[in-house]
């Protein structure tokens, strides 16, 4: 038998952009085991609806993470006004759309370009967030923030975005998907991409359900499961096909993300020329009081809001399961019989965002 | 699946005959948008110390001294999430489009309220009291220091 | 600004933040504001390193953690508080998992507001760290200087 050896994989490391901890137990080269141990950015914020009332604990739940902050945000707003019956104008409703869609296209090319890092492919990597700096500049110009979108708000959007820039958007994004056709191009189609993810990190259709996956993790298996077909904000107005690859490896999750980014395009498309007009927000009275769930689509996956009110107004209980956590015990599977070298690749396949799974 | 040579290498050489992506940002800076939240400014003539921003600000960054008569901002704080500016009923507050400089001091923006606060209301003592005593106080922070709850120092001792 | 100066490399951590200013920090370094064109250069190895990057705030968890980066690093060294949670917590200063910004572990010099921090903010941030990496290099070497002729006197510590 080989010799056992522990090998400590973070929490400060070089692909790594963020804190985590795994033990890999190693034999040879391969992994026989990876411990996960969490709680470096764990700040319970939950229990802070205690201390906030409900409206300013809008301003927290969009810092729960800052690379998909406003679905955050979007989410906890959701969930209160559903608990306090509150119908939110149809223009309110159209342009979180919008902006959970430009999260999710600019989520996906920040993570194209941290896997060609981890895979040592730095022109691939400088090229995707050369291209993302163009949807940040999209996103800056119609919420004023460059991560932390600041939009989200109980009854409606904290800011109006004018019909003349929305005029404007579907140019600028048509220039940015332009160029990214090249990109993605090289994800497909280039020789030593395909090396790096082709049958790395294998995850079965059934592993892939029966551990609870989520979001592109769970499609790169073959399961069709979208949370945006539910029809929260204006998806049901829009056709949302969940999209599907059935390979379940490293390369089929890149081509999940990468389709994902072009149906994003296709959505704003929609999107932008249907705004209608109207008021943005609502005048809110009185405090929440009952319990919901509310599932939403982030770009790692579905996220749960539980929200529970007692009528005052700083609520009882706020909850949230986000996608990344979910997605920790496939990725323990896909990592027991991977070499050593693989681990930062299909690390990053889950798309780890740990500022969100350990809130 | 089929595969085509030299996807990147394309790529690449679009990339060496593009006009450079930089901005050479000491020198050069890309220009701001309309929205873009940066700092926060006041137009003190017209603010009347009402204290609903020391209020609802949520990180508690605004510090408002009635009797002082100041408004102090602690930018190290302050989040830019636009809250005092939507609930300031004079509308005094702003969102300017320019980003706060790095600092190596933790030190607030003070800012002098030329505002007299009508004489004979019913209750003049009231309002100020919980605040009279701190903001001059958090003002001196050495940057060592925990700065959890700077207005109970001076009561705690 | 002088053209001979060292290149100073960062390190940078994620002590306990949302992600927004990491990835901004990530920005820096692609091609939109390259810092790499002012010769520096992103590491992952402590003992590389002059500049600590460090967003978020400090947990119970990261404490040691951060504590420990700070002391693989050479002297001299700069430590840039990237975000308005690492200078001051911020919006999680209430949180009971907090303690507080980075200055609660390690002395911090130079505080980049923002939340999250612009990459022109962080820019600016690290110029500053460059001017004070000099400072700090020469005063250690006057201090060297003083101390020389009794070697046995006590190694003064930053």
């Amino acid at each position: 038998m080989a010799n056992r050896t522990v090998i400590p994989f973070g929490p400060q490391h070089p692909v790594l952009p963020e804190p985590i901890h795994l033990d890999l137990v190693i034999e040879d080269e391969h992994v026989v085991e990876a411990i996960p141990s969490f709680g470096f950015i764990h700040r319970g914020l939950e229990k802070l609806v205690e201390k906030k009332d409900f409206t300013e604990f809008t301003f927290i739940a969009e810092r729960i993470c800052g690379i998909c902050s406003y679905i955050h945000g979007m989410g906890y707003c959701q969930a209160v006004e559903t608990v306090m019956g509150l119908e939110i104008p149809e223009r309110a409703k159209w342009l979180r759309t919008m902006w959970s869609e430009l999260s999710r296209i600019h989520s996906h090319m920040m993570w194209l370009g941290l896997l060609a890092d981890a895979f040592g492919f730095e022109n691939l990597f400088m090229a995707c967030w050369r291209l993302r700096e163009g949807i940040l500049d999209v996103i800056e110009e119609t919420s004023g923030g460059r991560v932390i979108f600041g939009a989200a708000k109980v009854g409606g959007c904290r800011r109006d975005v004018p019909d003349d820039l929305l005029a404007r958007i579907p140019a600028q994004l048509n220039a940015v998907e332009d160029e990214l056709r090249a990109i993605t191009n090289v994800f497909r189609d280039d020789f030593s991409v395909r090396q790096r993810l082709c049958g790395v990190g294998l995850l079965s259709r059934n592993d892939a359900y029966d551990l609870g996956a989520v979001g592109p993790m769970l499609r790169a298996s073959g399961v069709a499961q979208d949370s945006r077909l539910d029809g929260y904000a204006a998806y049901d107005k829009i056709a949302v096909e969940p999209i599907v690859e059935e390979s379940g490896d490293c390369w089929g999750r890149t081509m999940v993300r990468i389709r994902e980014i072009y149906q994003s395009f296709d959505i704003l498309r929609h999107v932008l020329p249907n705004v209608p007009p109207g008021p943005v927000d609502m005048k809110i009275t009185g405090a929440p009081k009952g319990e919901f769930f509310a599932r939403l689509e982030q770009p790692r996956g579905e996220v749960i809001y539980y929200v529970k009110g007692n009528g005052t107004k700083f609520l009882d209980r706020f909850r949230v399961r986000t996608p990344t956590f979910a997605n920790i015990p496939p990725l323990l599977k896909m990592l027991q019989g991977c070499q050593l070298a693989d681990v930062p690749v299909i690390v990053l396949t889950i798309d780890p965002c740990i500022s969100c799974a350990e809130r | 699946m089929k595969q085509k040579p030299l996807t990147m290498t394309r790529v690449a050489l679009g990339s060496l005959l593009r006009k450079p992506a930089t901005v050479p940002y000491p020198a050069a800076r890309k220009p701001v948008y309309l929205a873009t939240r940066g700092h926060i400014a006041i137009e003190e003539d017209k603010c009347n110390l009402c204290l609903i921003c020391d209020r609802r600000c949520p990180t508690g960054a605004i510090a408002v001294d009635r009797t002082g008569k100041t408004w102090a901002i602690d930018r190290l704080r302050c989040i830019q999430c636009n809250h005092c500016v939507d609930v300031c009923p004079r509308k005094c507050l702003a969102m300017e489009n320019d980003y706060t400089t790095p600092m190596q001091m933790k030190r607030s923006d003070v800012v002098p309220v030329p505002f007299t606060p009508p004489q004979p209301k019913p209750k003049p003592a009231a309002a100020p009291a919980p605040t009279s005593d701190s903001p001059l106080q958090a003002k001196e922070e050495r940057p060592g220091e925990r700065n959890h709850e700077p207005p109970d120092q001076s009561s705690a001792d | 600004m002088n053209l001979f100066r060292k290149s100073p490399w960062i390190i940078h951590y994620d002590g306990a933040s949302c992600n927004g200013c990491d990835i901004e920090v990530l920005a820096c370094l692609t091609p939109r504001y390259d810092v790499e064109r002012l010769g520096i250069i992103n590491t992952g190895n402590p003992k590389h390193a002059d500049i600590l990057l460090i967003t978020g705030y400090i947990n119970e968890q990261s404490q040691p953690v951060v504590r420990t980066i700070y002391e693989q690093m050479p002297d001299p060294k700069v430590v840039v508080a990237v975000g308005i949670c690492a200078s001051s917590g911020g919006i999680f200063r209430d949180c009971y998992n907090t303690k507080g910004g980075v200055d609660s572990t390690i002395p911090v010099d130079i505080y980049v507001p923002g939340c999250a921090a612009r990459p022109e903010s962080i820019m600016d941030g690290v110029v500053q760290a460059l001017d004070l990496l000099e400072r700090k290099r020469k005063e250690k070497k006057t201090r060297r200087r003083a101390i020389a002729p009794t070697p046995t006197s006590e190694v003064p510590t930053p």
